[in-house]
């Protein structure tokens, strides 16, 4: 039999070399962590897509502006429950280092559109009060420090507002979203104060998407079909998409990113399979002697096996458990430092569950491949050799 | 007296399967680094090749982009027409052209959606980018005709860039007659001609205007990546072009050269992927110096009885400690060498990411360029002398009778 006492007191032979690869694998396990939650978040606003909405927008990108009355035509088509206006604002505060994404929209409907969107309902009321008044993310809020009453100068690089000045937003309200596809680094202001603005410079705004909710039991890809299908002779030709597709364009847009992802994640992969291989023969080579002596003890060759294996096993279980535990407690942290690049980094339940099979995978090769030559270590040779 | 460092070379032998091991793991990690490296590499090349320092790129003020400029037709004729600097060809008049800047929706290969860059130029765009710019498949677009050429790096990337296929933009389905070559970022764009494009898309103006200028032209423009992390960003001087053109009353523009345009629509992107490579070097670095260090402690435990015999032969301990550290630099840079061979393939192969700034994604190739494998070499020597120094500070300060009782 083997005990838990020889397993650590093997481990300890050599605190230093036990130590070292322990952190060694914690270093890799949080890293894989990380790469593993990069992707999964680049995919949530996938999975997390209410398949009853819908987006509309230019058939030739999302460049393209669709004139506002589009939104009338598309409320009359059957099984269109209700629809929400966006328009990219492309603005900046103070510095182009400070950017986050600004839309004009319209209070009365967004919070329907978007039950995600948690707002106190004073605040929400407020918000819908004040022409020029203005919604933020809780995120964004934390970043600058903004509270509600504060107000904020937006450059429109985009929009550059007629008297050549800074637009000028008050914070009325601080929405928190839970869920991933609603990110929480978001401003949104009200749809007349940015029409009537534009208006007074000689531009008449458009729309970037429409939001689309579509009616209990209606037929979605019929929607869809009827919705283009309204346009197909207008001015701008639409695209309608569900929720789910639209957020997919965005994934598509980074390339072969995830790819690229993968081939780092097997790096840090080889590299401590190799660490860890390396310190088991190590241990193999210092315990060889010993081996012997179980072996004529009367230990089986399985139980010299196990010795190893489990020796490994601790070794990798404790440095991705810390790896793991580390990789939570960063995640607060570095979704932050991410900032609008990865809106929503949060550690999923299938990182997790990656990371504890990468521990116990590389646990077991790299015990296995000295625990075989241990087993068949024949006892004479073994007690010959010295350390 | 120093130790001959064939001794060194031939205890790495003697201790195959540790030395392999270890080279291979510094191998992946330098592997790793050069990698994001090389896509660094390749990014920013793409971007210096286009960008010259001739030609000036004219923005409406507080434009950060050209997705973010606009101009009417008329006042991008009046803009060109209020600047004696550029430079005039004999036969094709000023060389200046006004250009349309947008993103459209086209299916990749790969399948799904992505945003690839459109651009509306003018026929003496050709004129001013004869010496960069070859068509290599078909021929160039005829002004006023619905037709298109693609950049080479996008035929095999998007679908429907063959010669003869049909792009439908908007309403208007337009023919791709031509691929052209562009060592910069055109080679990721589709071309056609301003006033079609304009007239299919419904808009009313170009973004933006580019110009060849005289030789000898002096924009006096501020650096763009030293406006964008300013809050007070600084003006440019008062007598120059830019801040001529800036005050100007009838059309007030911002005025860059091509390549501080360039390097500002990038520096997001570059500095993303450069803090990666840095972030990798530490966090996978670290992991990779202990393994060193494991393998040299392990090395020193088995020659401990070695290392008494040649302190007692009257070696100085400082020696041992440089024999040690040799050893340790010659396992980094074996592992090194591996990482630059397990990078080769990644050399040329052409991939494309999203550009946050322009919002569109870039096809570029990975660029293994000789900065990648300095930065490589080094960084595994860096490795070997730090995976190395603590065990042969060890072995240095063994005491000659202690060790000879070992082993």
């Amino acid at each position: 039999m083997i005990s838990v006492k020889m397993v650590w007191r093997n481990l300890m032979r050599r605190p230093l070399r036990s130590v070292l690869t322990t952190l060694s694998i914690t270093v890799a396990i949080g890293l894989i962590c990380f790469l593993s939650t990069v992707i999964t978040t680049l995919y949530s606003g996938i999975q997390n897509a209410d398949n009853r909405r819908l987006a509309v927008m230019s058939a030739v990108g999302l460049f393209v502006e669709l004139p506002i009355k589009y939104q009338a035509a598309i409320e009359k088509v059957p099984g269109v429950e209700m629809t929400t206006k966006f328009q990219w604002f492309g603005g900046y505060y103070r510095s182009q280092k400070n950017f986050f994404a600004q839309f004009a929209v319209d209070p009365a409907t967004l919070f329907d559109m978007y039950p995600e969107c948690r707002v106190p309902a004073e605040q929400r009321e407020a918000f819908q009060r004040g022409r020029t008044s203005c919604l933020i993310g809780s995120a964004l809020a934390k970043e600058f420090e903004w509270k509600v009453g504060d107000t904020i100068p937006i450059i429109g690089a985009l929009n550059p507002h007629p008297d050549d000045r800074a637009w000028e937003f008050q914070v009325a309200g601080i929405y928190h979203s839970e869920v991933p596809n609603f990110d929480n680094r978001t401003m949104f202001f009200h749809w007349d104060y940015f029409e009537e603005t534009l208006e007074a410079g000689g531009r008449e705004p458009g729309v970037g998407v429409f939001s689309v909710r579509v009616a209990p039991g209606a037929d979605v890809p019929r929607v869809i079909a009827d919705v283009e299908q309204a346009f197909h002779d207008s001015e701008q030709r639409v695209d309608c998409q569900t929720e789910a597709e639209f957020q997919r364009q965005f994934v598509t847009m980074f390339g072969n990113l995830p790819l690229f992802v993968g081939w780092i994640g097997t790096g840090v992969l080889i590299a401590i399979l190799m660490a860890c291989i390396n310190t088991m023969l190590m241990s193999l080579r210092e315990q060889g002697a010993e081996i012997g002596i179980l072996k004529a003890l009367g230990f089986t060759d399985g139980a010299t096996f196990g010795m190893l294996v489990v020796q490994s096993l601790v070794l990798c279980g404790l440095g991705g458990l810390i790896g793991i535990v580390l990789a939570w407690a960063t995640q607060g942290a570095i979704g932050t430092a991410l900032g609008t690049t990865f809106p929503g980094y949060t550690i999923q339940g299938v990182t997790y569950a990656l990371a504890a099979a990468v521990t116990v995978g590389v646990g077991l090769v790299a015990g296995i491949v000295p625990a075989w030559r241990a087993a068949n270590l024949r006892c004479v040779e073994a007690l010959r050799e010295t350390n | 007296m120093l130790i001959p460092l064939s001794y060194n070379l031939r205890s790495l032998f003697v201790r195959k399967s540790a030395t392999f091991l270890t080279v291979l793991g510094i191998g992946a990690t330098v592997a790793i680094v050069s990698g994001v490296l090389a896509l660094q590499q390749g990014f920013a090349s793409m971007f210096t090749a286009g960008g010259r320092e001739d030609v000036a790129i004219f923005l409406r003020p507080g434009a950060n982009s050209e997705g973010d400029s606009q101009f009417s037709r008329d006042r991008g004729l009046k803009l060109i027409k209020s600047i004696p600097e550029i430079a005039v060809s004999e036969e094709a008049g000023p060389l200046a052209s006004m250009e349309a800047y947008l993103a459209v929706l086209l299916p990749p290969a790969r399948g799904g959606v992505t945003n690839v860059p459109l651009r509306g130029v003018q026929p003496v765009t050709f004129e001013i980018r004869k010496e960069e710019l070859h068509i290599v498949a078909g021929r160039k677009f005829t002004p006023g005709n619905d037709e298109l050429i693609i950049g080479s790096r996008l035929v095999d990337r998007i679908q429907n860039c063959r010669l003869d296929d049909v792009i439908q933009l908007n309403k208007t389905p337009f023919r791709v007659v031509g691929v052209f070559e562009h060592e910069g970022q055109f080679g990721g764009e589709i071309w056609g001609d301003l006033d079609r494009l304009l007239a299919a898309m419904g808009r009313y103006g170009p973004n933006r205007v580019i110009a060849q200028m005289r030789p000898g032209t002096e924009l006096g423009s501020v650096d763009p990546l030293e406006v964008m992390f300013e809050d007070d960003p600084p003006e440019p001087a008062e007598g120059t072009l830019a801040a001529r053109l800036l005050k100007d009353t009838e059309v007030p523009a911002k005025v860059y050269t091509e390549k501080q345009y360039l390097a500002s629509q990038t520096v997001f992107l570059s500095g993303a992927l450069y803090f990666l490579g840095g972030l990798l070097m530490v966090i996978m670095g670290t992991a990779a110096i202990f393994t060193a260090t494991n393998t040299m402690l392990s090395a020193l435990a088995a020659r401990t009885h070695e290392v008494g015999i040649l302190l007692a032969l009257g070696y100085r301990p400082v020696p041992i400690f440089f024999s040690f550290l040799f050893e340790a630099l010659v396992l980094g840079l074996l592992g090194g060498l591996a990482g630059c061979l397990l990078a080769q393939p990644f050399n040329g192969v052409k991939a494309g990411t999203m550009n946050m700034q322009t919002f569109t994604e870039m096809a570029f190739a990975f660029r293994v360029t000789p900065v990648v494998l300095g930065i490589a070499i080094s960084f595994s020597l860096m490795l070997g002398l730090l995976g190395g120094a603590w065990p042969a500070w060890r072995a240095a300060r063994l005491k000659p009778t202690v060790a000879l009782r070992q082993g």
